[in-house]
């Protein structure tokens, strides 16, 4: 009864994730990767066969070999393995859910209310709203901001968002040093 | 030379704890410390490439099997790290592609990406191939998938550009997908068969029933196929490959699809490898499937990158047939085909981040990787031109290459066995290469100079950046047309390679799990465990 349990919310699990990520909306989709997750760990659970009332220890040492049917402890692995998969889940929630931020920032859309809500502060370094030229090659956008000062070393972080240069003087010479 | 297994931990270990000082002075990010970063980095990648030749040699060479058992825990209930000729294979290239991307990085990655931590993902992301490569059981296979994938998700979205965080999204939730289905795969195989451990795995599954053998090995194809970006499952890959600095697609395009080719080889041989006679026309088909759409979407491509990573999953194909015909040939020996795939996969790894990082120096040198909009650097940089020329008729597999040894030995195979109708796709596909590399080097440097972008390279003024990023393309170059002239002693050794990763019971016995309690050598005084088995009934 209790596996049946088991394998139903697996199940259902796993068809309510695979169904939230195939919306639009980029919450339904962090949602439906916590689900996704979820519905693993359940599965690992119940791969180690649910054993009710028992330790995941030997009960009685003395006796072990001749009582092992009535001894037989309960699998410790799996929760370990589950911990460890938690563990990895959480991480990588933690890292969609700022992308997906991200991203409502950077592109301004929100596919989720239709409606575009600022969510930059002032100064933010990845504020590209103003930036039209640069089109597909977004990743080279920096290298036009970059300052190569020597003397800021060590004492602190540069300006950030580097502060405007004269593209000639920033194009004369390679202060940056290689090792 | 006997070498110890001991050594199989340093190809982990060192990116850690290289990575791992560096983060703990991250903090003050001056230009100092940057300096620092680089130079611990490289002499990490230094370190992890010497003893990567150093086992490449016992394990491919001379034939010897490493097994690290950590903390002398013995097989089941340890966690057990394994080395043979194919993952030492896979190792030393790491290191080669690892180390040769290096300097481009260094060159062409701005301050802030390094700043934002850019050098110690570089080598969490080495780290996480490492252990993949040398994992002897799924859950930590899962782990260091995990660890690559994690390291890969940040150095691809760095910087956070536009571009960068919508293929961000894609690319992250396409690999977890996948994720989650290696996880499911690794759940039920602990499930029916109570372990986790490759050699006791491979040891239990003839003895599993048909239906589990099938769920597995489907779980496993969805799984690691889709990181192998296979055909219906590829998706990702070129939703993702164009957006981050050249750099970073470079080392994608050399390392990450490989690992997923790799635990493909590992799993189908070891676990299923009569799977590979029975489900061989299916594998066929996605081979084929695989190179043709690979080829042809490529040729829909305007940008540079956007073509070589079409051109990923092309070769991808051609691997995945050499696996599929691994245990058949007729008139050649069995295990020709893996041989075959194996150096297939030697050449691609070298070449395609050669070539990557020849096409993310034109995009530096244009500011622009459209094809329509670029032409005529030929003029002014000559050397460029000429080692893209070089990569790309390599690619497309013209005889002094190694493109032509593996495409040859792949081709001979596969009409050895008479798979006629893939043996033709695969021609075609080559063809199809050879054209989109004609394309993309007639349309980048023939014509008129033309350089559409305004916004100033910094590389172009310095020697020093320029110097950077052409040496490593260079010996790539090279390490190609050496492993070309070369073709017979690297095929058979290849093939070495190969039979030692077909022999499953000398895998099992190198491991030699125990399903005994004594295995875990408890040792009490009330009691003395000898012979229960833990195996559940």
């Amino acid at each position: 009864m209790t596996s049946l349990l088991l394998a139903v919310a697996v199940g259902s699990l796993f068809a309510s994730g695979t169904y939230l990520i195939m919306r639009r909306g980029q919450i339904k989709l962090i949602l439906g990767l916590a689900l996704l997750s979820h519905g693993v760990n359940l599965l690992l659970f119940g791969s180690g066969r649910l054993t009710e009332g028992r330790p995941p220890i030997f009960l009685d040492k003395t006796g072990y070999a001749e009582t092992i049917e009535l001894n037989l402890p309960a699998d410790p692995l799996p929760q370990a393995l589950i911990l460890t998969a938690i563990v990895i889940s959480f991480g990588i929630t933690a890292f969609v859910i700022v992308l997906v931020n991200r991203r409502h920032t950077v592109t301004q859309t929100d596919y989720v209310h239709g409606e575009f809500v600022p969510l930059l502060r002032e100064g933010d370094p990845f504020d590209f709203s103003e930036s039209t030229e640069i089109d597909q090659h977004d990743w080279l956008a920096y290298e036009v901001d970059e300052v190569y000062d020597n003397d800021e070393l060590l004492t602190g972080s540069p300006s950030f968002p580097p502060s405007e240069q004269d593209e000639s003087t920033a194009m004369e010479e390679d202060q940056y040093k290689w090792p | 030379m006997a070498m110890s297994a001991n050594l199989l931990a340093v190809p982990v270990a060192a990116p850690l704890l290289t990575a791992a000082l560096i983060l703990l002075f991250a903090r003050w990010g001056g230009r100092t410390l940057i300096r620092h970063q680089i130079a611990l980095t490289t002499l990490a990648l230094c370190i992890n490439l010497v003893v990567a030749v150093l086992l490449f040699r016992a394990a491919a060479g001379q034939g010897q099997r490493f097994v690290l058992q950590l903390g002398d825990w013995s097989a089941p209930f340890g966690i057990t790290v394994y080395g043979d000729g194919l993952s030492t294979t896979l190792l030393l290239l790491t290191a080669l592609v690892a180390l040769a991307v290096y300097p481009f990085a260094v060159a062409t990655i701005d301050y802030h990406r390094a700043r934002m931590g850019f050098h110690p993902l570089y080598l969490f992301l080495l780290m996480g191939v490492n252990g993949a490569f040398l994992a002897g059981d799924l859950f930590n296979l899962y782990v260091f998938f995990e660890v690559l994938l994690m390291a890969s998700f940040v150095l691809l979205t760095i910087g956070a550009q536009p571009a960068q965080t919508n293929s961000g999204i894609r690319y992250v939730v396409l690999n977890l997908l996948a994720s989650t289905v290696f996880l499911v795969a690794a759940g039920i195989a602990y499930g029916t068969l109570g372990t986790l451990n490759f050699a006791q795995i491979a040891e239990r599954l003839p003895l599993a029933s048909p239906a589990v053998r099938t769920v597995f090995a489907g779980l496993l194809l969805v799984g690691f196929g889709s990181k192998a970006a296979i055909f219906p499952l590829f998706f990702w890959l070129p939703a993702s490959y164009h957006t981050p600095p050249p750099a970073v697609t470079a080392l994608f395009g050399g390392l990450l699809t490989k690992v997923g080719v790799y635990t493909l080889f590992r799993s189908f041989t070891l676990f299923f490898p009569e799977l590979l006679l029975s489900w061989q026309p299916t594998l066929l088909t996605i081979a084929g499937a695989t190179m043709l759409v690979g080829a042809l979407g490529a040729l829909a491509q305007p940008g540079i990158r956007r073509v070589l990573s079409f051109h990923i999953i092309s070769h991808v194909g051609f691997m995945l047939m050499g696996l599929a015909v691994a245990l058949s040939g007729n008139s050649l020996a069995v295990g020709f085909g893996l041989g075959a795939a194996i150096i297939y996969l030697c050449h691609h790894m070298i070449i395609k981040t050669a070539l990557i990082m020849a096409g993310g120096a034109v995009e530096l040198y244009m500011g622009s990787d459209r094809l329509a909009s670029i032409g005529g650097l030929v003029s002014r940089q000559p050397l460029l031109a000429f080692l893209f020329f070089m990569a790309a008729i390599s690619l497309a597999g013209v005889p002094p290459f190694s493109g032509f040894v593996s495409k040859l030995s792949l081709l001979q195979i596969t009409l050895d066995t008479r798979h006629w109708v893939v043996a033709g796709v695969s021609v075609f596909a080559s063809l199809l290469t050879m054209m989109n590399m004609m394309r993309l080097w007639r349309e980048s440097f023939w014509g008129d100079y033309s350089r559409p972008s305004r916004i100033p390279s910094r590389i172009l003024q310095s020697r020093a950046r320029q110097q950077l990023m052409l040496t490593p393309v260079a010996l790539l170059v090279l390490l190609s047309l050496a492993l070309g002239i070369l073709g017979e002693p690297a095929f058979r050794l290849s093939m070495q390679v190969a039979q030692q990763a077909l022999d499953r019971q000398a895998y099992i016995e190198a491991v030699s799990p125990s399903s005994q309690v004594s295995a875990l050598q408890i040792h009490s005084h009330t009691f003395e465990v000898e012979t229960v088995s833990t195996t559940r009934p």
